[in-house]
């Protein structure tokens, strides 16, 4: 008998005397069960991060050119790292990231999803979202929004890439914008077209810069940027055929007797004044009193679930446009959309002038 | 169990379903884990690498193609898994440490390797002090009767590394067989 069949026959003996001890079923049987639990329990830790959500778009007070709000993370559907990697975009995104920041290949994808209606059967993404962390515990992080129609990077965020003793916000205005420059250069395009507008916010708990940056000769801005703590958040607003909401009235709300802006991207809608019945300039007035939009709303019999859901709609809508470039949502999406900014919206109605957010 | 029905069950098992998870572990987990016990020696550590292969199995289902046959992605999963536990051991244990653990080995043999008699014994220790390389080699060429081309692919290297990983193998295989004691040599040439 050869030596070849002899191990072969011996293996194959041997096997049979083998038995996968129930301890290990057991165990593995629980890593299952705690793989499958975590989607349920996905509940309560979506709360969690509206919570949180609301309070840093409420931080951040977004001025008249400021995008459309960002339907955030939690609607989306998850992706693994591994999906990511073999998705077309997820690739190219990330293709394009590698390239332009090379130290980036080293981190790991820490969180993904894609935004997309399920029920669509051509299953077009809107938006993927990748964020990479770099091993190793330095919190060093870079947040990717890409556009499923275009191929874009439409949103970036970089948070913690300055050493903790010196976080951003403690650099020169001139130190923040090489920093900038330096990620739109590399990301995007070459920065000798454009102008850049750097100023401070009025943001009393966190200091806060937005840089503009403009073609030369044109008017809106192509990149708008925030620096606040220890991140960079760009968006790519340029380009895009999407027009900002039209804002009719500014600062709504006031606080320490300077207007307030926050709010302005949601109330500034027509629907809303048809709804109440009431003109801009008159709701401002009505605001100055004190009063919540709810309060306006309920003194001419509006409940306030017809004030969120006219104001989640416009929004949802208006998203979307800024998403696809114009295309129809279909309606199981924009509900979808709805749900996700209503929060806002109920954080928004409630609001009464000269309190904090 | 064919391809298609198996790719099924692990999109139900992905889901959330018990059922599919208890068929799918039923139908795999005895090769799985003969194949881990032929590839790693401690029992705390088949344990860590059995765990590790099925977590990989729910969490990496996007790589597989139901084109191919659901074992070779499955042992490819196994290959995976018991290579990333090697690379771990090695950075957990400086040298010192290794030396110890080495001579730890010898008292975590598998207990039914007693009751073999002297020749299967001895096949057992060769396949053991084979390095690991040529010992992954030697298993999935006798044990899962895998093609040298086939083992190429599931290593990811190529074919010529895969024959000569097989030829040194059976080499050292063959010399420490030689090695048998004259009676058992004779029992052998019976055949």
């Amino acid at each position: 008998m050869s030596i070849e069949h002899k191990i072969r026959e011996h293996l194959h003996n041997e096997a049979e005397t083998i038995t996968c001890p129930p301890a290990i079923s057991k165990r593995i049987e629980q890593s299952y069960s705690q793989y499958v639990n975590p989607k349920r329990s996905e509940q309560t830790m979506k709360k969690r991060l509206i919570a949180s959500l609301v309070a840093t778009a409420i931080l951040i007070p977004t001025a008249a050119f400021a995008a459309p709000a960002l339907i955030d993370m939690f609607t989306r559907t998850p992706m693994t790292a591994d999906q990511v990697k073999v998705d077309k975009l997820g690739r190219a995104t990330l293709e394009k990231l590698y390239n332009a920041l090379p130290e980036t290949r080293s981190f790991e994808i820490i969180d993904a999803s894609y935004l997309g209606d399920p029920n669509d059967p051509t299953r077009t993404t809107i938006q993927q979202s990748i964020v990479l962390q770099e091993k190793g515990g330095t919190e060093k992080r870079i947040t990717l929004h890409a556009n499923g129609i275009t191929g874009e990077v439409e949103d970036l965020t970089q948070e913690n890439w300055e050493p903790k003793q010196k976080p951003l916000h403690t650099l020169t205005e001139q130190e923040i914008k090489a920093k900038v420059d330096y990620i739109i250069d590399k990301m995007y395009s070459n920065i000798k077209d454009f102008e850049v507008t750097l100023e401070q916010m009025d943001n009393q708990h966190e200091k806060t810069w937005m840089l503009n940056y403009t073609k030369k000769g044109s008017e809106t801005p192509i990149y708008q940027v925030f620096v606040y703590g220890n991140a960079i958040s760009l968006s790519h607003i340029g380009g895009s055929k999407s027009t900002p909401p039209s804002i009719t009235v500014e600062g709504l709300f006031s606080l320490n007797g300077k207007p307030d802006y926050t709010a302005d991207s949601f109330l500034n809608d027509e629907k809303l004044f048809a709804l109440l019945q009431i003109s801009p300039t008159v709701l401002k007035q009505e605001l100055a009193k004190g009063r919540s939009v709810v309060e306006i709303a309920a003194s001419k019999n509006v409940t306030k679930q017809q004030v969120i859901d006219v104001i989640a709609r416009t929004q949802a809508e208006n998203q979307y446009k800024a998403d696809s470039n114009g295309e129809k949502a279909s309606e199981s999406l924009i509900k979808q959309f709805m749900k996700a900014v209503e929060p806002k919206v109920l954080a928004v109605i409630e609001h009464k002038t000269e309190t904090e957010w | 169990m064919d391809n298609e029905n198996m790719y099924q069950l692990l999109l139900q098992m992905k889901a959330g379903d018990q059922q599919a998870f208890h068929t799918v572990y039923d139908a795999t987990y005895q090769d799985v884990y003969r194949t881990v016990c032929f590839l790693v020696d401690h029992q705390q550590d088949r344990e860590d690498v059995m765990n590790e292969i099925y977590m990989q199995m729910w969490t990496s289902l996007a790589n597989y193609d139901p084109n191919r046959p659901f074992h070779f992605w499955l042992n490819g999963l196994v290959i995976r898994q018991v290579q990333r536990f090697r690379v771990k051991g090695w950075r957990r244990f400086r040298i010192f440490e290794r030396a110890r653990g080495f001579s730890r080995e010898e008292s975590h043999w598998d207990q039914p390797t007693v009751l073999m008699d002297g020749t299967n014994q001895l096949i057992s220790q060769s396949i053991r002090k084979l390095t690991d390389k040529q010992r992954t080699v030697i298993i999935l060429r006798f044990f899962q009767d895998y093609t040298l081309e086939e083992i190429a692919t599931l290593l990811d290297i190529p074919l010529g590394t895969v024959k000569s990983r097989y030829h040194a193998g059976l080499q050292a295989l063959r010399k420490s067989l030689g090695d048998l004691p004259p009676e058992r040599m004779d029992m052998i040439h019976e055949y």
